[in-house]
């Protein structure tokens, strides 16, 4: 992508206001769905996905079923009304490969030769977007497997960085994205320090491509201190307000 | 050596350092265990576990289940148990070995919708869960009140030596079967009683993680608590709402608490 | 090709006794009386990029519905009208019973109800919404997005859709030198009534509105209908294999005039404290 106008002002304010290093907000709630298992709200600056995880549960067809691990399904989609345009709601290439690095981005964390013969579905629903979604489905996903139970090695966080104006920036908004130099959002187990997803959309150096994962793990890290938060004040919020109250 | 108590654990984080042997929901990890799942993790000499606070039911041999009769094929129910697998109730454990479809109408003794207690006698990593009602007090649950919680905080609920449940049974006049999967049957005389107990079980599963529900559950249904000189109370308290809050009432809980061994 | 399905909710035969015993005493499981809905919660403009958007909560149903608007060709003889689509997704997060997929019978037949329900009141003036008569008009899109489903996405489903209406902002388009331009203005939807949904179901002589997914699973029939600002009926569909007989239907549609007036009314407040 070669970027027609500057989208970095002379104060050094991006479009949306922020300066360089800087993350859009971010809200998670969790256990929002009733039905499901297990759920989140993420709102990501103006991204607002809701995820629900069901399982483990029983795969259907049977014949899909594996005999020594879980089979997991996972499926990105966007609501019609979620993006500037309105999106047809059937299935776009977009969201099937979406839907498939998001997978392959969560399977490494969840220890899935813990439930043998049973499905784990992670259905990740975008109500509005605005750039980065999958990492903030991601985010939320991650959020919602752990509120179901589901045995993992460690959490996922997911972040992008890019490159706006030959500079390096993190988290990347819906306007760099369409009109930036680069964007490259990552997923990463923060414990282990492993990489689950990786993407590059545009052109960089070597010098620049390393600032930017170095970028996107910083932004992933802030963003697990968010998860981290939100799982606590669910589960134990009201223990640390009683043990405050009987003091 | 370290301890570790009451820590608040989301998956992936450390519970303990050295090597200690991991338990029910912990994995070793680097130089260290670490945490599975979301719960109250807890470490000592013997090993480091996490006790859950969420996740679906995953069966486990001779536990006693609560489940609702689905559908039928030629020689078994299928019952739902609010796991993640369908369970099968083999004709023969109800009619006799010399079960016949021809002669013998399954629908007759369970239909669809029928709630049974059972006991799992079958389940491993090949398939599905295998139930049986033959012995004494299993069979067809034709009253009362159903309910579900997660199967998470049924130890809680039963107590150390069924203490919990006997309490609120005592205090509201009611007969509470629990199934290890989280589904309830309350059955009592009176309305009150039986809405008194439901709100006392909600009460447990809400708290199950917290200190002092013993207390706070007894205040619910104005127990009043036996006058007893101060060190035996203490002792009392310590029982119920000991560490390893989660786990009474249910011993062989330990190992058999990660994934489906 | 529509076929008899295995019922997907089992409900547990001590709730069903559990349900018959409430119901002889005029009651149901949650402790609602026959004429009762669920608590309804309304929150509008919640997706910015929509041009109108609701989120609504009824009991634990959840629906969100947006409003897109374009411009495009008129559907074929009605050349000077606007053009309004009105579709619903359940989506797969909604309850363990739904399969990602293209929508079955049942979704199918929730968003043509839903459409019906507003198309026939003529809540949008359609005629207003015409940019060259014959030629190019505006397109109104309401989709549905199903969350979480708990009973009645009829009804729900109907609320979100009125209340993303009602709140639009509709871009205003211009001609200029023969292409289609977004003025940057916006202005309200014309709107000329309000269309209210009431879904009634029948458990053996008992008619009970708004119902929960457990007393859907049970029920022997089911109605909607849907009434606008005058009380008269603008559509009507029964539902499910069972029957009604003629007294019945004349109670639940009377109901629904009557608890659409007191919806109506609460829903003007609620969307009138939203803004």
């Amino acid at each position: 992508m070669v970027q027609t106008r500057s989208l970095i002002d002379e104060n050094g304010k991006r479009t949306d206001g922020r300066v360089i290093d800087e993350l859009r907000d971010v809200k998670i709630g969790v256990g929002i769905i009733k039905n499901a298992d297990g759920s989140a709200f993420i709102e990501f600056g103006k991204n607002k996905i809701i995820v629900a995880v069901y399982g483990p549960r029983e795969v259907h067809p049977k014949h899909m079923a594996l005999t020594d691990k879980c089979v997991l399904r996972c499926r990105y989609h966007m609501s019609p009304f979620s993006t500037d345009t309105r999106k047809n709601p059937a299935p776009s290439r977009r969201e099937v490969e979406i839907s498939k690095v998001i997978r392959e981005a969560l399977e490494p964390a969840i220890i899935l030769e813990d439930y043998p013969r049973a499905a784990i579905d992670v259905f990740i629903e975008v109500l509005e977007a605005d750039g980065g979604s999958r990492c903030a489905g991601i985010d939320a996903a991650s959020v919602a497997l752990a509120d179901a139970g589901i045995n993992m090695r460690d959490m996922v966080s997911a972040c992008a960085a890019g490159k706006v104006d030959d500079k390096i920036v993190l988290d990347i908004n819906d306007t760099e994205d369409k009109e930036g130099g680069a964007d490259m959002p990552i997923a990463y187990l923060p414990n282990l320090n492993q990489i689950s997803l990786l993407q590059l959309d545009g052109i960089l150096d070597s010098t620049q491509f390393n600032s930017c994962i170095d970028n996107a793990i910083k932004g992933c890290l802030k963003i697990y201190e968010i998860q981290r938060t939100a799982l606590m004040q669910k589960y134990f919020g009201n223990e640390k307000e009683m043990e405050l109250k009987e003091e | 050596m370290q301890e570790i108590k009451r820590k608040f654990v989301i998956p992936g984080d450390k519970i303990i350092e050295g090597n200690i042997r991991p338990l029910g929901n912990a994995l070793k990890s680097g130089d260290g265990i670490i945490a599975t799942r979301i719960g109250i993790a807890e470490a000592g000499r013997d090993g480091a576990k996490v006790i859950p606070l969420s996740g679906v039911y995953l069966p486990r041999v001779n536990d006693i289940v609560i489940g609702k009769i689905k559908d039928h094929s030629s020689l078994s129910w299928d019952v739902d148990i609010n796991s993640c697998f369908t369970a099968h109730l083999p004709a023969q454990d109800v009619f006799g070995r010399d079960f016949s479809p021809a002669r013998d109408d399954m629908g007759r003794q369970l239909s669809t919708g029928d709630v049974i207690i059972s006991r799992i006698a079958t389940f491993d990593r090949t398939r599905d869960p295998v139930l049986s009602i033959q012995d004494k007090d299993l069979g067809k649950i034709p009253h009362g009140v159903i309910l579900k919680i997660s199967a998470t905080r049924v130890p809680r609920l039963i107590g150390k030596r069924g203490s919990m449940i006997q309490t609120i049974e005592q205090a509201t006049g009611t007969r509470i079967t629990i199934g290890q999967n989280g589904i309830i049957v309350v059955s009592g005389r009176t309305d009150d009683g039986l809405n008194l107990a439901i709100d006392a079980i909600h009460m447990v599963e809400e708290e199950a993680h917290t200190s002092n529900l013993t207390q706070r559950i007894k205040q619910l249904l104005n127990v009043q608590e036996p006058t007893q000189p101060e060190s035996d109370t203490k002792a009392n308290n310590q029982e119920d709402d000991s560490n390893n809050v989660l786990n009474n009432g249910n011993e062989n809980v330990e190992d058999k608490e990660h994934g489906l061994e | 090709m529509s076929s008899t399905r295995k019922s997907t909710l089992i409900i547990e035969n001590l709730r069903k006794q559990q349900m018959k015993e409430l119901i002889a005493s005029g009651k149901r499981l949650d402790g609602r009386l026959f004429d009762e809905s669920r608590s309804l919660n309304i929150q509008v403009g919640v997706i910015k990029k929509a041009n109108g958007s609701a989120w609504v909560k009824l009991g634990n149903t959840e629906v969100v519905a947006g409003v897109k608007v374009e411009t495009g060709e008129p559907f074929e003889g009605l050349e000077n009208k606007g053009a309004l689509i009105v579709s619903a997704e359940v989506l797969p997060t909604a309850s363990p019973f739904i399969e990602p997929g293209p929508p079955d019978e049942e979704t199918i037949e929730l968003a043509r109800v839903v459409d019906r329900g507003i198309r026939e009141s003529e809540m949008i003036d359609l005629e207003k919404l015409a940019l060259v008569p014959g030629k190019i008009v505006y397109v109104i899109f309401v989709d549905c997005s199903i969350i979480n489903s708990d009973g009645n996405l009829f009804d729900a489903t109907s609320y979100a859709a009125v209340a993303a209406l009602l709140t639009a902002k509709i871009p205003i388009f211009e001609m200029k030198d023969g292409a289609v331009i977004d003025t940057g203005k916006t202005k309200e939807a014309p709107i000329t009534t309000l269309p209210i949904s009431i879904t009634t179901v029948r458990l053996g002589e008992s008619l009970l509105i708004d119902p929960t997914s457990e007393e859907e699973a049970c029920m022997d029939s089911r109605i909607t209908v849907t009434t606008n600002s005058d009380k008269f009926f603008t559509a009507i569909q029964k539902g499910s294999s069972g029957f009604f007989t003629l007294e019945q239907i004349k109670n639940a549609t009377e109901t629904a005039k009557v608890k659409g007036e007191e919806l109506r009314r609460k829903f003007k407040e609620m969307i009138n404290l939203g803004q």
